[in-house]
């Protein structure tokens, strides 16, 4: 028997705290405060909790605190069939719904060796980029209410609801998708899908010049980016960052390209990367994967192979053999993991999920001190969090 | 790997930056001006008013319903695989034996929105197409016990074995009726069974689904 | 401040006994609350309205023909609504605040004169009034954010102090050009000084410049993006007025409103001649044929047009950092205002403009 001592102190949050508080030392004699950003803050997304030390406007340490959207989904998909428990993906990255729900088919598929069909694998990457434009748009009118313009955000929705249409169309949900199923899909694609595929392309494309216009160009926008929240690409790596967060910070780092999945070893698309790794590379590097993904989407929709939508019976038994499986792919804000563990029965019995915002958030604690408030408002914007990946 | 390197803006110094500054914040004045002008742009729909106009996808996943043929009755056999795939366990399928038979048919097909997910598992596992989901979206009402629903309006056999008896009357006898908020439910032992009548007499019939 | 000049007016007219005279006074001061009560219920309406339509939406559409009542909708909501003081704030000052802030606006609109009829005080230190009880302003955001006893209002509310009287000075620097120009602080005579064209042409290049400057900080003054950081939505939840509900947080809307309205007035009054039609030098039939159009809207309109102007800045930019907001204020507008007093100096002194009299 081997006791194992325990060196890291574990400490409650009122106990951070105060360590924090002794160490206030300000230049200039003044008193330093504690401010709860959140729960309920409009600029943490959700229900966020971020204990800031603030020296007048600066910050100066910053501690999340997470847990309050926390649902045990982990522990909820061990008593759910593997077919059964993807719709509970659709909950953690609810932007990525659809991203998510093919990281458990095909952790599930590869578990219990069920063939799936080239259709079935171009609808997918079709899928997952639109959700990625789509999740781009939502992030990009959202990072714009954050830094105070206001039409952006309707601006973003107004072109996300194309593409949330064509979701709509053919898998009948504009949020919650649960699209992609262990050994194929749900719906074939709606017949009207392709032409509309197409209508919304020709719609995006001028819409980036004026994002540029409004937005991007904006000499605002780009004083209060450029240098601030500087990641460098070490920390990056160390802090598990992945997805836009880290591309930004220089690292050509892409599931897509490093150990393509679907069919895009296929197609030919390039990945955006950051020089500096501050709030401006983050934002470009979306703006630019945007239209990364169009032309994914232009190269695949016109040849879309035939075959099945579903390759096995939906009401099918899936038993994998007892065994550990992981599959990860790169989600629209990073590397969505999911590690299964089977013990040979119809259900799971350990999952977990690792999931992007998580890893993504803990950066905030690196690069926030010595900002703003305003800077802390378009880091956390930039970092592209959503709280409910964060808490499971 | 094929990347590229994202643009940053020119640090420049402090006059052409200044110009810079102007020219960018008349740019982005233009693009706001030029949908000011244009009404046209405007995506706003009005809900209630556009009811008539306001056409949903026919995918769209908003209620569970039955089917039925054309004579009106169902197929479902109550074989409770919807209710086994159910990941919420918002079904519940209620079947009976009637007298002198063996085989079990559907009493009642209880469906609770309030947990429902909307997976559309149980429109895809179903053997007789009898489940499918409609796009009937306005399903709030003013108590959530209201949110619990029998989908079928009738007990009784599937149709399959109700086209064998030719006799309408005869056919007659083999179904009853049942309401939307009819039946007993297995969650929690509560019964549901005639909520309607006793708590909520009128409002038997509003927010039943179609 | 005396009586109002209008009601002088009439007074004289009709016999100067002293209970007339303060009948008048009082329909006068009753008639000047109301429409400017009016005037913030409208500019709420056409800013909801205008925004919808920057941002392809439709705005306000179901009180009234075209959401035409819906800001009296909501005027009403807020006097209908519960009015909660936090339990550790300063009860007094709380109430205060907001009162500050209103009445600051109404002192300030007394002086500005909508038509040659139509002033209700032309003192002979006009300008010098407005800037002086404007300034008023920012003692309500500041007592309104430090009465709560929240740290984000506080942090709002010295945000909005540094802000405005940062800002004040660019705004006075823009100002003083026109005083020089029109070599008088009565605001009456600045506008005459206007006859033969309005200042923001007529003094080629600096009034313009002055004009911009006048905008820019105004816009800063008033705390309307892209300087809304005493608000600062995204980042202090709603500034300095997070603890205010119902009625206070209406009079600090109120504020709000009739303060655009206020800068927009003085902004039309001294650089684009208030009342006076567009006039060019002594081309008397273009000048005769542009007095057709009545004073009053003369004024309203080229008030609505410094509006309107404030509320296209507001949905098109986001907001600045409160370091570059010091930053601009300093390093920019004020070098640049300060030249620009320089070369309106020379200008004055050569007589350099357009139709100079001298």
């Amino acid at each position: 028997m081997v006791t194992v001592e325990i060196k890291t102190k574990i400490s409650s949050l009122d106990e951070r705290i105060n360590a924090m508080a002794l160490q206030g030392e300000s230049p200039l004699g003044t008193q330093e405060y504690f401010v709860n950003m959140g729960p309920q803050h409009p600029s943490t997304h959700g229900v966020l909790r971020l204990v800031l030390k603030l020296d007048g406007e600066t910050v100066r340490e910053i501690i999340p605190v997470l847990g309050y959207i926390h649902r045990g989904m982990e522990k909820k998909a061990e008593t759910l069939g593997y077919r059964q428990q993807v719709h509970l993906t659709d909950r953690l990255d609810y932007l990525c719904s659809v991203m998510n729900n093919w990281v458990v088919s095909a952790v599930v598929e590869k578990a219990a060796k069920i063939e799936i069909n080239d259709r079935i694998q171009t609808i997918r990457t079709i899928f997952a980029e639109l959700q990625r434009v789509q999740s781009h748009l939502l992030w990009w009118g959202v990072f714009g209410m954050d830094l105070g313009a206001f039409t952006p955000f309707l601006y973003g929705f107004r072109d996300r609801e194309k593409i949330t249409k064509i979701f709509e169309e053919t898998i009948g949900a504009r949020l919650t998708m649960n699209y992609i199923q262990p050994g194929g899909l749900m719906y074939d694609i709606h017949p009207d899908f392709v032409k509309d595929v197409k209508a919304m392309i020709s719609y995006m494309k001028p819409m980036f010049k004026e994002y540029d216009e409004l937005v991007s160009g904006n000499i605002i926008i780009q004083e209060r980016l450029k240098n601030v929240g500087i990641l460098d690409a070490q920390s990056a790596v160390a802090l598990g960052a992945s997805g836009p967060v880290l591309r930004a910070s220089g690292v050509a780092h892409d599931l897509r390209k490093i150990k393509p999945y679907g069919v895009y070893e296929k197609v030919d698309f390039s990945i955006p990367i950051g020089t500096v790794g501050d709030c401006w590379d983050r934002y470009s590097v979306r703006m630019l994967e945007m239209r990364e993904s169009l032309k994914i989407i232009e190269q695949l929709i016109d040849s879309i192979p035939e075959g099945k939508h579903l390759t096995m019976k939906p009401g099918a038994k899936i038993r994998p053999p007892a065994g550990i499986y992981y599959e990860q792919m790169e989600t629209a804000r990073g590397i969505f993991g999911v590690f299964l563990h089977s013990d040979g029965s119809e259900k799971p019995s350990r999952v977990h999920y690792r999931t992007p915002n998580f890893h993504n958030l803990w950066c905030l604690t690196k690069i926030a001190p010595g900002g703003r408030i305003g800077d802390l408002v378009s880091i956390i914007s930039s970092l592209d969090v959503v709280v409910p990946d964060i808490d499971r | 790997m094929k990347t590229v390197i994202v643009a940053r803006p020119g640090d420049g110094n402090f006059v052409s930056r200044f110009f810079y500054g102007v020219k960018s914040l008349l740019t982005g004045m233009r693009v706001t001006f030029r949908y000011l002008v244009h009404p046209s742009t405007v995506v706003t729909q009005q809900y209630p008013e556009n009811r008539k106009t306001l056409k949903l996808a026919e995918r769209v996943r908003a209620q569970l319903s039955f089917t039925f043929d054309e004579n009106g009755f169902h197929k479902c056999t109550a074989c409770h695989i919807c209710e086994q795939q159910c990941p919420n366990a918002s079904i519940h399928v209620m079947d009976r034996k009637p007298a002198g038979s063996t085989k079990s048919e559907l009493d009642t097909f209880i469906w609770r929105l309030d947990s429902c997910t909307f997976c559309n598992l149980c429109v895809m596992v179903c053997p007789f197409q009898v489940l499918k989901m409609n796009s009937n979206f306005e399903s709030s009402v003013y108590d959530q016990k209201l949110l619990v629903y029998n989908l079928t309006p009738y007990a009784g056999p599937a149709s399959s074995v109700l086209m064998k008896v030719a006799d309408v009357e005869e056919r007659k006898k083999l179904i009853d009726a049942r309401g939307p908020y009819d039946g007993p439910t297995a969650l929690s032992g509560f019964p549901l069974a005639g909520i309607s009548k006793q708590v909520f007499p009128e409002t038997t019939q509003i927010g039943a689904p179609q | 401040m005396s009586v109002s000049s209008v009601s002088q007016d009439i007074a004289s007219h009709l016999g100067s006994a002293p209970e007339i005279s303060a009948a008048y006074f009082v329909a006068g001061l009753l008639g000047t609350v109301t429409f400017l009560t009016v005037m913030a219920l409208i500019l709420i309406y056409a800013e909801r309205k205008v925004a919808a339509h920057f941002q392809c939406r439709l705005g306000p559409m179901r009180v009234g023909w075209h959401g035409l009542l819906q800001s009296v909708a909501d005027a009403l909501k807020l006097i209908l609504k519960e009015d909660i003081v936090p339990y550790s704030a300063d009860k007094f000052l709380h109430a205060l605040a907001p009162v500050f802030a209103v009445v600051a606006m109404l002192l300030s609109l007394i002086a500005i004169p909508t038509s040659s009829r139509l002033a209700l005080s032309d003192s002979n230190i006009g300008v010098l009034y407005i800037s002086a009880v404007s300034g008023l302003g920012v003692l309500g955001i500041l007592l309104g954010g430090w009465s709560s006893n929240n740290k984000w209002s506080l942090l709002g509310a010295m945000r909005a102090g540094a802000q405005i009287i940062s800002y004040e000075l660019s705004a006075t620097l823009s100002v003083l050009v026109v005083i020089m120009l029109s070599g008088s602080l009565k605001l009456s005579a600045i506008i005459h000084s206007q006859e033969a064209g309005w200042w923001i042409w007529r003094a080629p290049g600096v009034g313009l410049l002055a004009f911009l400057l006048f905008i820019v900080s105004s816009t800063a003054e008033i705390n309307r993006t892209p300087f809304d950081l005493a608000e600062g939505e995204s980042e202090l939840t709603a500034g300095f007025h997070t603890e205010y509900s119902g009625m206070r947080f209406a009079f600090f809307f109120l504020a709000e409103y009739l303060n655009l309205f206020v800068v927009s007035a003085l902004g039309a009054t001294l650089f684009l001649g208030g009342w006076m039609p567009f006039h060019i030098g002594n081309f008397s039939g273009f000048n005769a044929a542009m007095d057709l159009i009545p004073e009053f809207i003369w004024f309203m309109g080229k008030t609505a047009f410094l509006i309107f102007l404030s509320m296209w800045f507001r949905w098109t930019f986001p907001r600045l950092r409160v370091d570059q907001l010091m930053k601009l204020e300093w390093k920019v507008l004020m070098p640049i205002g300060f030249i620009n007093l320089l070369l309106a100096a020379m200008m004055t002194l050569f007589g350099f403009y357009f139709f100079a009299t001298t």
